[in-house]
């Protein structure tokens, strides 16, 4: 055995980390010592400051470029830009999460776990939601910030379940439709703790080949090795289920539009802006660092899911009638697009990939902001009938949710355009030509839900029972704001993000 | 008791012994005690509580909390045991101590929430 | 000492769990069957550990055992409160969430 030293920290290195965990942990305190009535107004603040002085703390350190912590964190470029765009993300999902004036008492329930239809479940109708949210998402977002930086099996395997189990638990604490919202949360969690399983087995079967964790180590004892190592391709397979799941990418996609469906819309668009952030994080070092010099091995399979991803997405986005299904499948189909700059296997793929995950999370986030809107007596009006007329009834929000479509479907000067641009530029430039066919065919199908929503706005008569848009409050306001600014910018003026992303897209090995 | 099998032979001692005991000790509780047969007495004990009818009785989900916090706490103690191993090493000193102690003080204040929260009590 | 017995086992053992999860209709059980999955995949991280000489393998079976626990408290909280609301743990009825 070994002999054992004592790792050195760079403590300046993880400070974003350190930060936004602290912000976790000080909330647990102050859900336990704080007043009821003021852990609102203590909570809020505490985390948004916590996501701002991780953001100052990245900037601070955007030069860096150290493994730390043994090897066990890298924080290098893309570990950096992610997890910036990580904490923007956070940020604008957070004001969603924190919005209580849309619903009274926000989008949480109080207690989860009160029997539906009795006496304390209509007492708590009035009160206010839970505030053990904000503490669950610090450490959700801080789990997927340590995914992004993680440079071994083990420390990716522990971020994996740091911010899958808070997730699991958020899913489960919408106030309206709670058994949707309950069957969201077991459905996402039976599905997730054995596609985790999945990913540890590759884990050891990788670690039982190379005899060792870290990525550099596996690459080297993957160079080495001849084409018939049945412990190194199982082991990647294994993997790839776990990672893939993340992800959402087709055949491991199925939970996908019911746990869209059922999670509280907050943190459903979280989960579509961050979660996927994190997973193609995590998915670029593996593939990029791990085993990019074995490529040929893998990457006939992994071309073969892309195409799958991108058109059962597409295809399945034209048969919905809810929205937030119909978003869910959406997000399939682009997690395809982004896969596409991955499996270029290039810096130009890296940036390209990490530009579009920043540019789709803010419009995601803007379009569930807008869904979180669109109510009814019974809550969000989510099935599309519901939403014909909307256009003459509310000009302004239906012209917003017209400029977010128009993104998502990839029409100039938005971001939807140069992200899909820089992707599948990347992937032209690594001879993927069969993918950014695929990638082309599938946005054409997948504009067609998108105009559909609104030709569904505009070109229809309101009903009777048209729902109402409601007045947002002013975290809503400021979130809308920011993914629609986000938007445009980047379609209008993508230069300086796409430069940063390119300055930032060389993994340390 | 020699031959292929002798060695059996105590064992199969044992078993008729155990057998005889068994028969014995009930057979003379039968035929020596009293017996006075009531409906009170062929109901289920339950700590003098009259039983709940049905065998789906929900136990109080308190349990399950305590149960919870057992299984978390008691597992996260795997870390101490190599830690003990070589925090007095030379080379690793005071920080390895600072390190465990924000660990367990992390650890202290998921007990502490769950102090505040009221579900240590046991009522 | 012969690695390939226990990683047999650890193999079959997984087996078995990912079977039981895709066949069995009680949340309980089903849960209990990933469990079974993440102690086979410990039983194949110390194997490994010994075959190659690293002490990786163990430091890892120990995370698995922390996050097993940890995911075992959530679990069976988020299947207790739908347990209370619906009374029932049998996943076949969850099915409000349908094309």
């Amino acid at each position: 055995m070994e002999e054992l030293h004592l790792p050195p920290i760079d403590y300046a290195a993880i400070a974003p980390l350190l930060l936004v965990f602290g912000a976790g942990c000080v909330g647990v305190l102050v859900e336990a010592f704080v007043p009821r009535a003021w852990r609102y107004r203590v909570q809020v603040p505490l985390l948004l400051a916590g996501l701002v002085a991780a953001l100052i703390a990245l900037i601070s350190v955007a030069d860096k470029r150290v493994s730390t912590a043994g090897g066990a964190l890298a924080i290098d470029g893309p570990a950096l830009f992610l997890q910036g765009g990580l904490v923007a993300l956070g940020i604008v999902s957070v004001l969603l999460i924190a919005e209580r004036r849309v619903e009274r008492g926000g989008a949480f329930v109080a207690q989860a776990s009160v029997v539906a239809g009795t006496d304390s479940d209509r007492r708590q109708s009035s009160q206010p939601g839970a505030t053990e949210v904000y503490p669950l998402t610090a450490f959700a977002l801080g789990g997927m910030m340590l995914f992004c930086a993680a440079n071994d099996l083990v420390t990716m395997f522990v971020a994996l379940e740091v911010f899958s189990l808070p997730l699991y638990l958020l899913c489960a604490l919408a106030r309206r439709r709670r058994l949707l919202s309950q069957e969201a949360s077991v459905k996402y969690f039976l599905l997730g703790a054995f596609s985790s399983a999945f990913f540890l087995y590759g884990v050891a079967l990788l670690y039982g080949f190379a005899g060792t964790m870290s990525f550099t180590g596996l690459r080297e004892a993957a160079a080495e090795a001849g084409s018939e190592d049945t412990l190194l391709f199982l082991g990647i397979a294994m993997l790839s289920v776990g990672l893939l799941f993340k992800a959402a990418m087709v055949p491991f996609h199925v939970w996908t539009p019911d746990v869209y469906q059922g999670a509280p819309t907050p943190v459903t668009g979280m989960m579509a802006a961050c979660t996927k952030l994190a997973a193609f994080g995590g998915i670029l070092r593996v593939f990029t660092v791990g085993f990019a010099d074995i490529n040929l091995d893998w990457e006939p399979i992994l071309i073969a899911v892309a195409i799958a991803t991108m058109l059962v997405g597409a295809v399945m986005a034209v048969t919905q009638t809810d929205i937030k299904r119909l978003l869910a499948y959406s997000s399939i189909a682009n997690a395809g697009y982004v896969f596409t700059g991955v499996l270029a296997l290039s810096e130009e793929g890296v940036a390209g990939t990490m530009f579009y995950l920043v540019a789709y999370g803010f419009t995601v986030l803007a379009a569930f902001a807008v869904v979180t809107l669109v109510r009814d007596a019974d809550g969000e009006a989510t099935h599309l009938s519901r939403w014909a007329g909307l256009g003459r009834r509310s000009p302004l929000f239906a012209g917003l949710f017209t400029v977010l479509m128009l993104a998502f479907a990839g029409i100039p000067l938005t971001s939807g355009f140069t992200s899909k641009f820089a992707v599948f530029s990347a992937a032209l430039g690594a001879d993927q030509v069969t993918l950014v066919i695929v990638g082309l065919i599938s946005s054409a199908v997948l504009a067609f839900p998108y105009l559909r929503v609104v030709v569904l706005m505009y070109l229809s008569e309101p009903a009777e029972d048209t729902p109402t848009v409601s007045l947002p409050g002013v975290f809503t306001s400021l979130a809308l704001v920011i993914g629609l600014v986000a938007t445009i910018g980047l379609g209008v003026v993508p230069g300086p993000v796409l430069e940063l992303a390119e300055q930032a897209s060389s993994f340390i090995g | 008791m020699d031959g292929y099998l002798g060695g059996y032979a105590s064992l199969g001692l044992l078993l008729i012994a155990a057998a005889l005991l068994f028969v014995v000790a009930f057979g003379a509780n039968r035929l020596l005690s009293p017996r006075n047969p009531s409906g009170a007495k062929t109901t289920t004990y339950e700590c003098g509580i009259d039983p709940v009818p049905g065998d789906w009785a929900q136990a109080q989900i308190r349990y399950y909390v305590f149960a919870y916090l057992y299984v978390l706490f008691a597992v996260e103690s795997v870390f101490l045991f190599p830690w003990a191993m070589v925090f007095d090493r030379p080379g690793f000193g005071v920080v390895t101590l600072v390190e465990m102690g924000v660990f367990i003080a992390v650890l202290a204040l998921g007990l502490l929430y769950a102090w505040r929260k009221g579900v240590l009590r046991w009522t | 000492m012969t690695p390939t017995y226990y990683l047999v086992l650890s193999a079959a053992l997984f087996t078995i769990g990912a079977v039981g999860v895709l066949i069995r209709r009680n949340a309980i059980v089903v849960f209990m069957c990933v469990e079974l999955m993440l102690n086979a995949v410990n039983l194949s991280l110390v194997t490994f550990s010994r075959t190659t000489g690293t002490l990786d393998g163990q430091i890892m079976a120990f995370f698995v055992m922390v996050v097993a626990a940890a995911e075992v408290v959530i679990g069976l909280a988020i299947i207790m409160s739908i347990y209370r609301t619906r009374r029932s743990a049998s996943v076949d009825d969850a099915n409000l969430l349908k094309y």
